[in-house]
């Protein structure tokens, strides 16, 4: 957190940015001297309590977030979109295979962005995975879609300015283990499966779900994020690479080395996903290998047959001889919390989870769903680009286990930081 | 409900994947019905935006692409080397048609000095295919550079590609006439689910593989280009429908009504795919004698015989239909079907009536060439 504050201030220092006690000026000098260099923690401490209703941790701190706060200072005139030095680094957020993300700020109009700075290989110009991120996300506009800001392309270097979006699926189940709250569950699979439709009605595939991927604001806004491995998708099967979701979320057909793929890919993945945030631990996790993730999923749904699932003996993986027999399981008993829970979510999950393709339900039909019956009407109309907490009466409910506020329900030694329980 | 759920989503992935299997397309047609259809429409919808959105042609004035020294005789040479290139690479017609796409986008926006086409059109198709293609398929930079046989290095592509992607905002994904094949495509099975009976043994009819050669063989046409995707796409289907089945008015303008394509400049686009089409049939050989055929003067107005430096066309995998010529030209048996479309055209022509050899292709279109398709002689 220090190491948060300190950069901030040396980011706002660079800026040119003064301090007062309801918000910031702007200075005409950089030198001047009564600025002072020292940290000032309070500054952000009020900030924080000021526009956090959610209490979180890391990088929650969302000084700038609100428009009112914004409307207390200007920033400097003349600074252009598409150049760097519209943009100064925070902090660095994460690294990824062919990016590194930092958290940053625009001096245009002082909104927190998330930098994704990629690694251009000199001798094949920009790599395909940024060249797909951007013209597809060019033409997305969904509230549950990440929103694409800026880029700024130089002969050496190139960056991406997303919108800067608190924490991630995966860091919010690691801080609330044990299972999220039903109540949350659904509001964030009805976002996910928003932006699926969304997608999926525009010929894209993600074809890389995972928590990871799926970024969470301060309010509870779910955004897809990290198109780098999406294509549009014609309208007739094609080969696609098999190599291209994360084993863990990976659907059975792919597994078998199925190259035909298409929405259902995506939908196998919030299957997982949906699982995961009820269970508190990954569906089937803990391989490295296709033929033990594949093992995983057949003790769960048994081994297919040709009567469960037509087509399955002629993909090029299929061996039944390799695996063990085993037979399908009621998904309560395999994960216990869905018998705690009413009927129709264990219906859904058996819906996301089908192990033929052709059979698993689409995002479109998933979100007419029983399961989300209980969520207010006027989810189900609302135009593509408007939040659904922008409808009165959702909102996130407070999640019973916290390991950063641990004074509530458990003591910090009881939460470990692992998923392994 | 939730059986009934399944079976929806069952049917969209079936529906999907046109004709890969008609026994399966049989199962999907018995259960989709509008939720199908709307998903479908959906799609199109959606696809024409993003036409409407980013399309752009280069304007071709005095056979040239205006503003610039670029004749169409090269614009058609590079396309043509497109096709070749993007064959030799193993691209799919998507990734050729996007960076055909690409290329005119660019040729549409900036002023491009000859020398620099190439390089332009090569940068497209490796702009395009890493949009489409796997990673695994896309041969490095250097690589599909020594294979294309163009002289340009590394850097000088890499500069292009930087150029392209700011000239054109990173906003590469749209929809091409090969995406509007597949949709119109699905459209058709789905909507009219008698018409695949209507295909004898023999001949293999309403399929996608040959309509998207022949979508691939009009992109190299300039005057061709002037057409926005969707409008080739449906008239090349249109062509085929017309041929196969008496019905394929009421199928035409069902299609017309969803893709909001104005009628008289689809007919435009169908009499000049149709002529371009009938003309690569033939493989011209080089100094061959043209005729001009006086017939399609009439609809063209005139063109330069020069039809550059002696090329062999590829030869359109396309049917022959020498019955529909002769009806075509409105003599002897009137089909009834056929007159229907006439009226539809006589309605466009009224509005363009003067011997401006422009006329029928609108306000978008003064100062093209058009040129008459030049018939070689028939031995």
């Amino acid at each position: 957190m220090q190491n948060l504050r300190q950069a901030a201030t040396e980011a706002f220092h660079r800026l040119g940015l003064k301090q007062r006690h309801l918000g910031y000026e702007e200075l005409s000098d950089l030198e001047d001297s009564n600025f002072s260099s020292e940290p000032q923690p309070h500054w952000f401490h009020t900030l924080q309590v000021r526009r956090l209703r959610v209490q979180r941790s890391r990088s929650n701190s969302d000084p700038l977030g609100g428009k009112s706060f914004e409307q207390e200072f200007q920033w400097k005139t003349g600074l252009q979109f598409g150049t760097a030095t519209s943009y100064l680094n925070l902090e660095k957020l994460g690294e990824g295979a062919y990016a590194t993300v930092y958290k940053g700020i625009s001096r245009i109009n002082g909104h927190l962005v998330a930098l994704k700075v990629i690694r251009m290989k000199t001798e094949e110009g920009v790599p395909f995975t940024a060249i797909r991120e951007a013209s597809l996300l060019k033409g997305l506009k969904h509230a549950n879609i990440v929103l694409l800001h800026d880029i700024i392309h130089t002969r050496e270097s190139l960056t991406f300015v997303f919108e800067y979006v608190q924490t991630d699926l995966a860091q919010y189940m690691t801080q609330h283990p044990g299972g999220l709250h039903s109540h949350n569950v659904r509001i964030f699979m009805f976002q996910l499966l928003r932006g699926l439709s969304y997608i999926h009605g525009r010929r894209i595939l993600h074809r890389d779900l995972k928590p990871q991927n799926l970024l969470i604001s301060y309010l509870g806004e779910l955004k897809l994020a990290d198109f780098g491995l999406a294509r549009s998708k014609s309208i007739p099967s094609q080969t696609y690479s098999s190599e291209v979701v994360t084993l863990w979320y990976r659907p059975p057909d792919v597994l078998l080395g199925s190259t035909d793929y298409s929405t259902a890919l995506d939908i196998w993945g919030a299957g997982c996903i949906f699982i995961e945030m009820l269970q508190g631990a990954p569906a089937f996790p803990g391989v490295t290998d296709v033929f033990e993730q594949l093992q995983k999923i057949w003790a769960v749904l048994g081994v297919p047959t040709e009567d469960t699932w037509p087509g399955v003996s002629e993909l090029p993986n299929f061996k039944p001889e390799w695996f063990l027999p085993c037979e399908p399981q009621l998904f309560r008993n395999v994960w216990k919390r869905l018998g705690q829970l009413p009927y129709k979510t264990e219906d859904l999950a058996q819906q996301l989870l089908r192990g033929a393709p052709r059979d698993r339900i689409s995002a479109q039909d998933a979100l007419q769903h029983p399961y989300f019956n209980t969520l207010p009407p006027p989810l189900m109309h609302l135009r593509d680009t408007v939040s659904v907490f922008k409808v009165p009466g959702v909102r996130l409910e407070a999640e019973a286990r916290d390991i950063f506020s641990p004074g509530r329900r458990i003591r910090p030694s009881l939460a470990p930081l692992t998923k392994c329980w | 409900m939730l059986c009934f759920q399944i079976t929806i989503c069952f049917d969209t992935e079936r529906c999907l994947q046109p004709l890969k299997n008609l026994a399966n397309n049989k199962i999907a047609m018995k259960y989709n019905g509008s939720t199908e259809n709307q998903r479908l429409v959906d799609l199109l919808d959606d696809a024409l935006a993003r036409e409407t959105r980013l399309w752009k042609a280069p304007v071709f004035k005095n056979g040239r692409i205006q503003g610039t020294d670029i004749s169409q005789f090269q614009y058609e040479d590079v396309v043509l080397w497109l096709d070749k290139l993007s064959r030799l690479l193993k691209f799919c017609p998507e990734t050729y048609a996007l960076g055909v796409d690409i290329l005119n986008r660019l040729l549409a926006t900036v002023k491009a000095q000859p020398k620099y086409l190439r390089c332009i059109a090569i940068t497209s198709l490796i702009l395009a295919a890493k949009v489409n293609e796997e990673d695994e398929v896309i041969a490095s930079v250097k690589d599909l550079a020594v294979r294309s046989g163009c002289n340009f290095s590394t850097a000088e592509i890499l500069r292009m590609e930087r150029i392209i992607l700011d000239k054109l905002h990173w906003d590469l994904y749209t929809a091409t006439a090969i995406d509007f094949i597949h949709i119109f495509h699905a459209l058709v099975m789905s909507g009219h689910p008698h018409l695949p009976h209507l295909c004898t043994q023999k001949k293999p009819c309403l399929q996608v593989a040959p309509w998207t050669r022949q979508v691939q063989h009009c992109m190299a046409c300039h005057q061709l280009s002037q057409f926005k995707g969707s409008t080739l796409a449906l008239a090349i289907i249109t062509l085929e429908l017309e041929r196969l089945t008496p019905d394929w008015f009421s199928v035409f303008t069902d299609l017309l009504k969803k893709a909001q394509i104005a009628s008289t400049e689809l007919i435009c686009c169908r009499e000049m795919v149709d002529e371009y089409l009938d003309s690569l049939e033939f493989s011209v050989p080089p100094n061959a004698v043209y005729i001009l055929d006086t017939a399609s003067i009439m609809n063209f107005g005139t063109r330069d015989p020069d039809l550059g430096s002696g090329k062999t066309w590829p030869r359109a995998d396309r049917p022959r239909k020498p019955d529909r010529a002769k009806a075509g030209r409105g003599e002897g048996e009137a089909d009834e079907f056929y007159d229907g479309f006439r009226c539809l055209y006589n309605e466009g022509m009224v509005v363009e009536v003067g011997d401006d050899s422009t006329r029928g292709f609108g306000e978008a279109y003064q100062g093209v060439s058009p040129c008459p398709p030049l018939q070689p002689p028939v031995s």
